[in-house]
C-alpha cells in the first residue's frame, strides 16, 4: 500500500479573512529561495452569493450562498442531482453564472482574467476521459500551464513541483505509466496531484474519494486536511457524510439546488436534517475520539415526523 | 477518413486516363526502330530507317482493288468483327476516325459524328456540317438512338460501357464496332512501334470493309508518294514532341505517330527510349537533353500560344535552347493522333523546319 | 511512513525522469533531424534524371547568391536553381506545415484520425484547381487552390455550428461538419472532370489530386514560406495550449485557457496553412496523419516537444518522397502522393497493429 506524504507541520490556526501568502508544495526554504516566483494564487477564504444558474431551461442552482474560511475544508454534500458539481464548476468559473457572485478574497472570480483564475482556483474533477494517452507525470505537469509564459516551456520549477505533488499524494510511483492504463483510484490520485500541481488558492475537489477504498479516502482526506492547515481554502463535494463529517469544518447541505443548512458538521448534519432532505433515517453517535458516527435505516412513517 | 472521397475521384480519374487515351501506352520491353537517346544533346546521330523505306520497301501493303466478299471477319484489338455488309450508317468517334471516312469518300454513311478534335483537312472537308452527337464521347443510347450499324472509334476507350457502349453488348444490339487498329491497347495488338505500312493497312482494310477498294488504294498511293518526296532531314536535329501539360509534360515517345513523323521528318525524339506511344517526362529530363526544335501540338484546349507562353514563363523552361531561339514547329492535333493526315504531319513539319533555317 | 519534503530526492524521482527525458531527448533529437533535414535537402538537389555533378551544384547556388565566380551552363542552371531547389524547399516546408497541422488536428478534434484536411480543405482546393486546369488558366492554379479550400472551411465552420451556442465547435461536429462539406465538394470535383475534361486535362487533374510538386518554383516557395513562418512557426511553439486540450473542454478551461477563441485560432491558422500548401503541391495524404503518429512513438504524446520534432520529419519526409518520385522511374515522374500513399498505407497498419498490441 502506498504511504501519503504528509507535511510535517503544524496545523497553524487560520481565523477567517486571512489572506496570508499561500503555501507552496516546496519546503519553506525552498519556496522562499523562488522568491515571489514562489508566491501565486494567495490563499483567501472563499464567499458565495445568491449564485443562480439555469441550464436547458432548468433551475440547477438556485440562490445559493456559503463561506469557507481560508485554511478550512468545506464539504458539499447533498443526494444526487442536488447540483454539486454544477456548484463547483460556476465557483471554478467553469461555467457562468445568471446571477450572484463568487469571490475569492476581495477578488470576484468572474472579474479575473482565465489565466489568473486558473492559478488561484484548481478544480479536481470527477470524470475524466481516461482515453489519454499522457504518462500520470505529464497529466500533472498539465497543470502547469497557468503558470507558463504563453509560448513557454516547463522548467526546473515546475518539474519540482510537479515531483511534490505526485509525492504528496503517494502517486509518485506510477508517474510514468500511462494514464489510461491507471485504475480509477490511482487517477483520482494523479488528479488531486494535478490540481495540487497547480498551486491554487483555492482547491475544489469533485468527489475525490468515489473509487477509493477506506484506507486511500481517509488518507486523501488527511492529505487534504494538512493542506488546509498550509493555509488553502478547500471546497470538496462528498457523497459520504461521516467522511464530510470527520473532516469538515464546514458542511453545506445542498438539495435541489439550494441550501439547505451550512455550519459545523454539527449542526448542518442533524438528523431531522438527513432525514428531509435524503430521505433516510440516522442515528448520529459519538466515537470515543468524538467523530460522529453515523447509522442509517430506511425511513418509516412515523406520526408527525 | 477525408482521404477516401478525394481518392475515390483520383482513382475513378486514374482508370479514365489509363483506359481513354489511346496514347497512354504500355511499356513492354521490346524496342523497335527507336532511335537516339536522352543524353548528350549535340552530337549528330544518324536517324535509322523506317521513314523512306515505307515507300521503298512497300512490305506487303499493296493497294488492292479486288471487291470485298463478305461476309467479312476481322479480328480488331482482340474483338472478332462480322461485317455481313458494308456499313450504311455510320457513327465516328474522334478525328482520326472521321477523317479516314471524309478520305475515303464516305461522308454520306456518317450519321453522326462526336469528339472531333479540330478543323478537317480542307482536301476532303464536308460541303456542310456533319452531324454532331456530342462534344465528348456519346453515351449508349444515345448511339443506339440513331441505329447506327458501325461505330467507328478512333480510341478503344470510346466503345466501353463508360463510352458509346460496350463492344459487346452493342454486337448484341446489332451494332459493329471497329477501333482503329493504331490506337489498339493491348500489348498483342499495340503496333510496336507504329510503321508506315501500319498506317496504309488500315486504310486498305477501310475499303474493304466499306467495299471501296479503288478509293482506299488510290489514298495509299497517293500518301505514299507524298511521303517519298519528302527528304527527311539529315542534320540530326534533336526535338521535343510537346502535346500538353505544364507542370510535367506529356509528350510523344517511342513508338506511336509522334515518333513515326518525326522519323520522317529526320527529327531526333528526345524520348525515343521510352517504349510508349505518349509519355509525361519530367522538366529535368527535357532541360537536360536540350532538343533543338520543339514541337507543338496545337488544339482548341492547349493553343500554341499558351504553350509557348508557359514554356517561356517558367524560368527553368526559358532556359531552353529552342525556347530562347523561338524554334518552334506546330502542328495540328487531329494530325497529330496516328491516321490519314500523318503524313500531312510530316509535309507540314518538314516544311517549317526548313522555314526555320536553323545553322 | 511519512516522507518529510524537506529530503531531497537524488536522481531517479518521477520528476526528474520527466525532466530528464523530454530535456535531453527532445533538443538531442532536434538537433540530429535538422542536421538529417539539411542533408536531405542537398542530396533532393544533387539527385536527378540529369546527371550533375556536386561541384556544378554548389556552382550554381553561389553563384545565385553572390559568391564563387564561375557558372555552370545554363541548362545545368536552370536544372539546379529553377527546378531541383525550389522543389527541395518546397517539399520541406510542405511536409512541415502538414505534419505540424496534422498534430494540431488531431489535438483540437482528440482523434488520432483526424488529418490536416479535416475541414474540407483538400476537397475545396481539388474544386479551384480543377475548374481552373479544364478552363485553361493554369497559372491562376495556386489562387484557385486557396480560395477553394477558404470556401470549404468556411461551409464547414458554418456547418459545425460556428455561430451559436456553447457546443458549437465541439471536435465531433467538427468532424462530421468537415465529412459532408468534404463529401459535396468532391462530388462537384468528380462532376466537373466528367463533365469537361479532354484526354490533356486528365493527366493534370490527376497528377493534382494525387498530390504533386512538380511544378514548384521559387513563387511556390515563397507562399509556403511565408505561411510557414507566419501560422506555422507560432503554431509549432505553441504545445502548451494544445496540451491543455487533453481532457476536453472544460478542463482546457480551467487550466486558463480561453478554449473557444484558442480553437478559433488553432484551426484557422491550420486552414491557412494547409491552404497554402495545398495550393502549391495539391492534395498529397498520409503526410499530416501519419507523421505525428510516428513521432508519438519515440517523444510521447505532449505537444510540447510533438510539434516541433513532427515539424522536421514531416519536412525530411517529403523531400525524400518528392525526391524518390522524382527518380525511381526515371525520366518518368510519379506525382509524391503516390509515394507517400506507398509508404503510409504500411506504416498506418504497422501503427495499427502496434497499438493493438499494447492494449
Amino acid at each position: 500500500m502506498t504511504t501519503i506524504c504528509a507535511v510535517p507541520r503544524e496545523r497553524t490556526p487560520v481565523t477567517p479573512g486571512d489572506t496570508s501568502p499561500q503555501a507552496s508544495l516546496l519546503e519553506p526554504a525552498e519556496a522562499a529561495r523562488q522568491g515571489a516566483a514562489g508566491r501565486v494564487g494567495a490563499a483567501a477564504p472563499l464567499r458565495v452569493d445568491a449564485l443562480t444558474f439555469h441550464r436547458s431551461g432548468r433551475l440547477v442552482i438556485d440562490d445559493v450562498d456559503c463561506t469557507v474560511a481560508s485554511g478550512t475544508i468545506g464539504a458539499v454534500v447533498g443526494p444526487n442531482g442536488a447540483g454539486k458539481s454544477t456548484l463547483l464548476h460556476l465557483v471554478a468559473g467553469i461555467l457562468t453564472a445568471d446571477a450572484g457572485s463568487v469571490r475569492l478574497g476581495a477578488d470576484r472570480i468572474e472579474d479575473m482574467t482565465r489565466r489568473n483564475r486558473a492559478r488561484r482556483v484548481a478544480l479536481a474533477a470527477q470524470q475524466v476521459d481516461g482515453e489519454v494517452d499522457l504518462t500520470a507525470a505529464e497529466v500533472v505537469l498539465l497543470a502547469r500551464i497557468p503558470h507558463l509564459p504563453r509560448l513557454g516551456s516547463p522548467g526546473r520549477h515546475d518539474h519540482e513541483v510537479v515531483g511534490a505533488a505526485l509525492r504528496r499524494v503517494g502517486a509518485q510511483q506510477f508517474a510514468d505509466r500511462r494514464f489510461a492504463e491507471l485504475s480509477g483510484g490511482e487517477r483520482q490520485r494523479v488528479l488531486l496531484a494535478r490540481a495540487l500541481a497547480q498551486e491554487p488558492g483555492l482547491l475544489l475537489l469533485d468527489e475525490p474519494t468515489n473509487h477509493l477504498d477506506i484506507r486511500a479516502q481517509l488518507e486523501t482526506l488527511s492529505v487534504l486536511r494538512s493542506l488546509a492547515g498550509e493555509g488553502l481554502t478547500i471546497l470538496a463535494a462528498l457523497h459520504d457524510l461521516a467522511l464530510a463529517a470527520g473532516y469538515a469544518d464546514t458542511v453545506i447541505v445542498l438539495s435541489a439546488g439550494r441550501v439547505v443548512a451550512a455550519g459545523p458538521p454539527a449542526t448542518a448534519l442533524t438528523p431531522d436534517l438527513i432525514a428531509e432532505v435524503y430521505g433516510v433515517h440516522a442515528d448520529v453517535l459519538a466515537a470515543p475520539d468524538g467523530r460522529p458516527v453515523f447509522g442509517f435505516a430506511p425511513l418509516t412513517a412515523r406520526p408527525g415526523a | 477518413m477525408f482521404a477516401k472521397p478525394r481518392f475515390a475521384a483520383a482513382l475513378a480519374l486514374a482508370a479514365l486516363a489509363v483506359g481513354g487515351c489511346a496514347a497512354a501506352g504500355t511499356s513492354t520491353p521490346s524496342q523497335g526502330g527507336a532511335t537516339g537517346t536522352l543524353s548528350d544533346a549535340g552530337a549528330a546521330v544518324s536517324s535509322t530507317d523506317g521513314t523512306q523505306s515505307a515507300a521503298a520497301s512497300s512490305a506487303g501493303t499493296t493497294a488492292d482493288a479486288t471487291a470485298t466478299a463478305y461476309p467479312l471477319t476481322i479480328d480488331n484489338c482482340g474483338t472478332t468483327v462480322t461485317f455481313t455488309a458494308a456499313p450504311q450508317r455510320v457513327v465516328a468517334i474522334k478525328s482520326t476516325s472521321i477523317e479516314m471516312m471524309l478520305a475515303l469518300g464516305l461522308a454520306d454513311r456518317i450519321i453522326g459524328v462526336a469528339f472531333p478534335d479540330g478543323p478537317y483537312a480542307p482536301q476532303w472537308a464536308p460541303g456542310g456540317d456533319l452531324p454532331l452527337i456530342s462534344d465528348k464521347v456519346p453515351g449508349e443510347e444515345a448511339t443506339l438512338a440513331l441505329k447506327p450499324d458501325l461505330v467507328y472509334a478512333g480510341w478503344e476507350s470510346n466503345v466501353s460501357a463508360d463510352g458509346a457502349g460496350d463492344r459487346a453488348s452493342l454486337a448484341a444490339a446489332g451494332v459493329a464496332t471497329f477501333v482503329s487498329p493504331a490506337a489498339c491497347q493491348e500489348a498483342k495488338y499495340q503496333p510496336h512501334p507504329l510503321t508506315w505500312d501500319d498506317l496504309f493497312s488500315e486504310i486498305v482494310q477501310m475499303g474493304r470493309i466499306f467495299a471501296v477498294p479503288q478509293a482506299a488504294a488510290a489514298l495509299v498511293n497517293r500518301q505514299r508518294a507524298e511521303l517519298a518526296a519528302i527528304k527527311p532531314d539529315g542534320r540530326g536535329l534533336t526535338a521535343l514532341w510537346y502535346s500538353s501539360g505544364s507542370k510535367t509534360p506529356y509528350v510523344g515517345a517511342g513508338i506511336g505517330n509522334p515518333q513515326l513523323v518525326m522519323d520522317a521528318v529526320g527529327l531526333k525524339n528526345i524520348a525515343a527510349d521510352l517504349p510508349m506511344t505518349w509519355s509525361s517526362l519530367s522538366w529535368e529530363a527535357v532541360i537536360a537533353a536540350d532538343p533543338d526544335v520543339i514541337v507543338l501540338v496545337d488544339s482548341s484546349w492547349g493553343s500554341t500560344q499558351k504553350k509557348i507562353a508557359q514554356l517561356e514563363g517558367n524560368p527553368a523552361t526559358a532556359a531552353l535552347t529552342a525556347v530562347r531561339h523561338h524554334r518552334y514547329l506546330v502542328v495540328p492535333f487531329p494530325a497529330s493522333e496516328a491516321g490519314v493526315r500523318s503524313v500531312e504531319a510530316v509535309q507540314t513539319l518538314s516544311a517549317q523546319l526548313v522555314k526555320l533555317n536553323l545553322p | 511512513m511519512t516522507t518529510r519534503l524537506t529530503d531531497r530526492p537524488s536522481g531517479s524521482g518521477a520528476a526528474d525522469a520527466l525532466r530528464r527525458r523530454p530535456r535531453a531527448t527532445v533538443f538531442g533529437i532536434g538537433s540530429v533531424l535538422l542536421v538529417a533535414l539539411v542533408v536531405s535537402v542537398i542530396v533532393a538537389v544533387t539527385v536527378g534524371p540529369a546527371p550533375i555533378s556536386l561541384r556544378a551544384v554548389w556552382q550554381s547556388i553561389a553563384a545565385h547568391l553572390g559568391w564563387g565566380a564561375g557558372r555552370p551552363p545554363l541548362t545545368v542552371d536552370a536544372i539546379v536553381w529553377n527546378l531541383r531547389l525550389p522543389r527541395a524547399l518546397t517539399s520541406a516546408l510542405v511536409g512541415a506545415a502538414l505534419a505540424v497541422c496534422g498534430v494540431v488536428m488531431q489535438a483540437v478534434t482528440r482523434n488520432p484520425l483526424a488529418e490536416p484536411y479535416l475541414l474540407g480543405l483538400s476537397s475545396g482546393a481539388s474544386v479551384g484547381a480543377v475548374v481552373v486546369i479544364v478552363l485553361g488558366a493554369a497559372i491562376a492554379l495556386p489562387l484557385a487552390a486557396f480560395g477553394g479550400s477558404l470556401a470549404a472551411l468556411i461551409l464547414t465552420l458554418l456547418l459545425a455550428g460556428a455561430f451559436g451556442g456553447a457546443t458549437a465547435l465541439s471536435p465531433s461536429r467538427i468532424i462530421l461538419a468537415g465529412i459532408a462539406v468534404s463529401a459535396a465538394f468532391s462530388a462537384v470535383t468528380s462532376i466537373v472532370i466528367f463533365w469537361s475534361t479532354t484526354g490533356d486535362s486528365f493527366r493534370e487533374i490527376l497528377g493534382w489530386l494525387l498530390g504533386s510538386i512538380a511544378g514548384a518554383s521559387w513563387t511556390s516557395v515563397a507562399i509556403v514560406a511565408v505561411a510557414f513562418l507566419v501560422v506555422g512557426v507560432p503554431l509549432a511553439l505553441g504545445g502548451n495550449v494544445l496540451d491543455a486540450f487533453a481532457f476536453g473542454d472544460d478542463d482546457a478551461r480551467a487550466l486558463g485557457v480561453d478554449v473557444r477563441r484558442v480553437r478559433w485560432l488553432l484551426l484557422g491558422a491550420s486552414a491557412l496553412l494547409t491552404g497554402a500548401a495545398v495550393a502549391v503541391s495539391g492534395a498529397i495524404g498520409f503526410v499530416g496523419l501519419i507523421v505525428p503518429h510516428a513521432v508519438r512513438l519515440v517523444t510521447g504524446h505532449r505537444n510540447r516537444a510533438l510539434l516541433p520534432l513532427s515539424a522536421l520529419v514531416g519536412a525530411i519526409l517529403l523531400t525524400w518522397a518528392d525526391t524518390l518520385a522524382r527518380t525511381a522511374f526515371d525520366p518518368r515522374e510519379l506525382p509524391v502522393g503516390i509515394v507517400t500513399a506507398l509508404l503510409g498505407a504500411p506504416v498506418f497498419a504497422a501503427l495499427l497493429i502496434r497499438a493493438k498490441r499494447l492494449t
